[in-house]
């Protein structure tokens, strides 16, 4: 055994499903669509790279993404999903399954109808009832007939037939997230009156019968079905929890070999799986699902994303398989990592859900921490033996500069850090330590750098800054010198203010460099505007305004978290005056002047400026005939954010 | 009685947050009930001469003819009386959040785009809310 495993011996023990013995407690779960596939539903060669990856992450059980079952496409969730409708896409199933299985991993594949969420290429989506959408991005709904409820439990028999067929050893329904067959249990969505609506018992019935037209169609193979455990929508007259329960009771009497147990609605008015929901907060519905039906084996893993833990969940008996999916595109290394005792190298997953932000602007997922994730198929992505070995110095340690380090030292170059700061991390170690949804999470992006550096014994030169009198002083020592070193607080648009030499930086601010008083103005509303803002008002109880020139605050913010600094403000009575410029500044008050040419006087005995940051170009003019070869990444080129900062890094160094 | 507002206060509403109604076009629509008995609605309509209120019975969602529907719970509707001549926008996202309103959708994004309700669903919050949480 390898040493990792002996340290997580409940993860790494085998188990079985059906007639399946698996290799180890780990199912990746189909958490994500990838959209990387044609319109009408045919694998490309970059998704089955990507496969490729998956299969080999380690899980004992692996489960291949939503496929949509019914020709018309009232199934398919998104832009470009995979369909299993015909045997005319059995090849490529063919190929997907042969390959988990390649690996020593059970194949599972899931059938994804998404009901309310789908027809996306249609006018309209079906569900049991006219319950109309309360998320603007999906289509008016269309009522099944029983006609239709009897067809579309038939197309997911074949589709579990064909899937089968195709080498599969199981198959998946999914409820998750308010999906088809979720639609059906949940008192939300189904008000019908006939035999599929009403009682808990008849709201349950679309659900066994698909479990029966499945299980005839496949009675050999085992069926997992993915059920909330809590919808989050029991205010808006959804199922509540024991509701949920019962309908899992339901499935496990009608035969299904694996429950997986899930959390929420795309619509619910709570967040479930973001970076503001504590790792373990959901266990308790596993749990429940353990007793509720102690004869199926249940599979649970929403915002449980260290194997350490999931490892202490399976020897408490909270669920039987961990099931994974985000901590695995963050890092498909993990299970190998953990199998080895080496997951202080761990890229985590910090739950930005940028692959879900993207997946809903119809564009192929990425993940902010994995650079190479949806590039597989790309050999410019690769990290490949350097033609030519180079000596690299690298200006800043943010994760742009380590991320273009750690791939260029990987492929063989000799590096060397250089931060004027006296740690690793920059601008992200400040964003960190003002982050109210989880710290931990930012701040192990840094750790990972720092470990990886230490391990690849990549050269880190601290409290160094690299200026053209300190580039005279190596001059020929370098090959390669990228700047890495983030962006500035640009003021040129202020410069012209009455006071504005009184305004200190954000970014000293979160640093702590500079000590903010009781009554604070920040001029900025974006992320690094609203992140001290918050900070300060929440761990220090200053009085904070934030004052914003555009119509809306959190402009640079994700789509994912955008609702989040939003509910923060109001939660936190931080008035943010939006379409209001700076006029004045003095010693102890601001003066802003609103949309309307209203002017108001905010008291304040401290004025953060987070409003424009410049790019490094100076040191690109400084430096340009000083090494043979100058390159930039991340906030140094384009002041953005941290996926960019680490795709970009990450780019140059498999290229340099 | 109503649980809903009368006309006139909600018309004096809609004047008090004109600049959030100022892009729609004639025609649009915004609708509220009260969840527990949907019998009558609220609508607010824009058209050239600006948004006006009035009363209806309330058909169904689908033939109520509104773009987007507020349906309240005795508990959001309580606080809507109370707010209405006040921070109304910010009771009703509030309300839209913890789930005591449900808005509904009954134009797609596309469509409310165009109609001009930009402004309107950020006051209602929908800026910041999606299926990416």
């Amino acid at each position: 055994m390898k040493p990792g495993e002996l340290k997580l011996p409940y993860l790494f023990q085998p188990g079985q499903l059906g007639r399946f013995k698996i290799k180890n407690r780990i199912k990746y779960g189909a958490c994500c669509v990838s959209n990387y596939n044609t319109r009408d539903g045919y694998i490309t060669e970059r998704e089955f790279a990507r496969m490729r990856v998956i299969a080999r992450t380690g899980c004992g059980m692996i489960t291949n993404q939503g496929a949509y079952p019914d020709p018309l496409g009232e199934g398919k969730a998104y832009f470009r999903q995979v369909a299993i409708f015909d045997d005319k896409f059995l090849p490529q199933f063919e190929r997907i399954a042969a390959d988990i299985k390649e690996q020593g991993a059970m194949a599972i594949q899931q059938i994804l109808h998404a009901g309310r969420y789908g027809g996306i290429d249609l006018g309209y989506c079906i569900q049991p009832s006219d319950v109309p959408q309360t998320l603007p991005h999906f289509r008016p709904p269309k009522v099944m007939t029983k006609d239709e409820i009897r067809d579309c439990i038939r197309q997911h028999a074949q589709a579990a037939d064909r899937a089968i067929r195709a080498g599969f050893d199981g198959t998946e329904v999914t409820s998750f997230m308010g999906y088809l067959l979720a639609n059906f249990n949940s008192r939300f969505t189904n008000q019908r009156s006939d035999e599929y609506g009403g009682s808990i018992e008849n709201r349950g019935r679309f659900m066994r019968e698909l479990i029966d037209g499945i299980k005839q169609a496949t009675p050999d193979n085992p069926l997992v079905v993915r059920l909330n455990g809590a919808e989050l929508m029991d205010k808006w007259g959804g199922n509540t929890e024991d509701e949920c329960f019962e309908l899992m009771r339901q499935a496990a009497d009608a035969g299904v070999d694996m429950i997986s147990v899930t959390v929420g609605w795309q619509e619910a008015p709570e967040s479930s799986i973001g970076r503001d929901i504590p790792p373990g907060y959901w266990n308790y519905l596993s749990e429940r699902a353990k007793k509720t039906c102690p004869n199926t084996v249940i599979t649970f893993g929403n915002r449980l994303p260290d194997p350490r833990m999931a490892d202490e969940c399976l020897r408490d008996g909270v669920f039987d398989f961990w099931e994974v999916c985000r901590p695995l595109l963050a890092d498909p290394d993990l299970i190998h990592k953990a199998a080895e005792d080496r997951l202080d190298e761990t890229r985590r997953c910090i739950g930005s859900l940028n692959c879900l932000s993207r997946l809903f602007r119809d564009l192929p997922y990425t993940c902010t921490m994995n650079p190479a994730l949806g590039h597989e198929v790309e050999p410019e992505y690769q990290v490949t033996p350097a033609t030519v070995k180079k000596k690299i110095m690298i200006i800043g340690a943010g994760p742009a500069g380590m991320e273009c380090a750690i791939t260029a030292v990987k492929r063989g170059h000799d590096v060397t850090v250089f931060d004027k700061a006296g740690r690793v991390g920059g601008s992200l170690y400040a964003y960190a330590m003002n982050d109210l949804a989880r710290p931990d999470d930012l701040l192990s992006v840094i750790s990972h750098y720092e470990v990886v550096a230490k391990k690849l014994g990549i050269a880190i030169r601290l409290n160094t800054e690299v200026h053209a009198k300190f580039m005279r002083s190596v001059l020929h020592q370098y090959d390669v010198c990228v700047i890495a070193a983030g962006a500035s607080t640009d003021r040129t648009h202020y410069e012209s203010i009455e006071g504005a030499e009184l305004m200190v930086d954000a970014l000293d601010v979160a640093h702590g460099r500079i000590a903010a008083g009781k009554r604070v103005v920040v001029i900025g509303g974006g992320k690094v505007g609203l992140t001290v803002a918050e900070a300060l008002r929440k761990n220090q109880g200053a009085d904070v305004t934030v004052v914003e020139k555009s119509k809306r605050i959190a402009g640079d913010v994700k789509p994912s978290f955008k609702w989040r600094h939003a509910s923060w403000v109001e939660e936190l009575g931080i008035p943010c005056l939006t379409s209001s410029r700076l006029v004045k500044v003095t010693k102890d008050s601001v003066t802003v002047r609103d949309g309307k040419g209203v002017e108001t006087v905010l008291p304040a005995d401290t004025v953060i400026f987070a409003d424009g940051a410049k790019p490094a170009h100076d040191l690109f003019h400084e430096f340009e005939w000083m090494v043979d070869e100058l390159h930039g990444v991340g906030d140094a080129m384009i002041p953005r954010g941290l996926e960019q900062a680490i795709q970009e890094g990450f780019r140059l160094g498999v290229r340099l | 009685m109503s649980p809903l507002p009368d006309v006139v206060t909600w018309s004096a509403a809609a004047a008090r947050h004109d600049e959030l109604f100022a892009a729609l076009t004639p025609g649009a629509r915004i609708g509220l009930v009260a969840r527990e008995a949907p019998t009558s609605m609220l609508l607010w309509e824009a058209s050239d001469a600006g948004i006006q209120a009035r009363a209806a019975p309330f058909p169904g969602y689908f033939d109520s003819g509104a773009d987007i529907l507020l349906s309240a719970n005795a508990a959001a509707l309580a606080a809507i009386y109370t707010a209405v001549d006040g921070q109304l926008f910010y009771v009703m996202r509030a309300g839209i959040r913890n789930g005591d309103i449900i808005c509904y959708m009954l134009s797609r994004r596309c469509e409310l785009e165009v109609q001009g309700f930009d402004e309107l669903l950020d006051a209602l919050g929908f800026a910041f809310m999606g299926a990416c949480r």
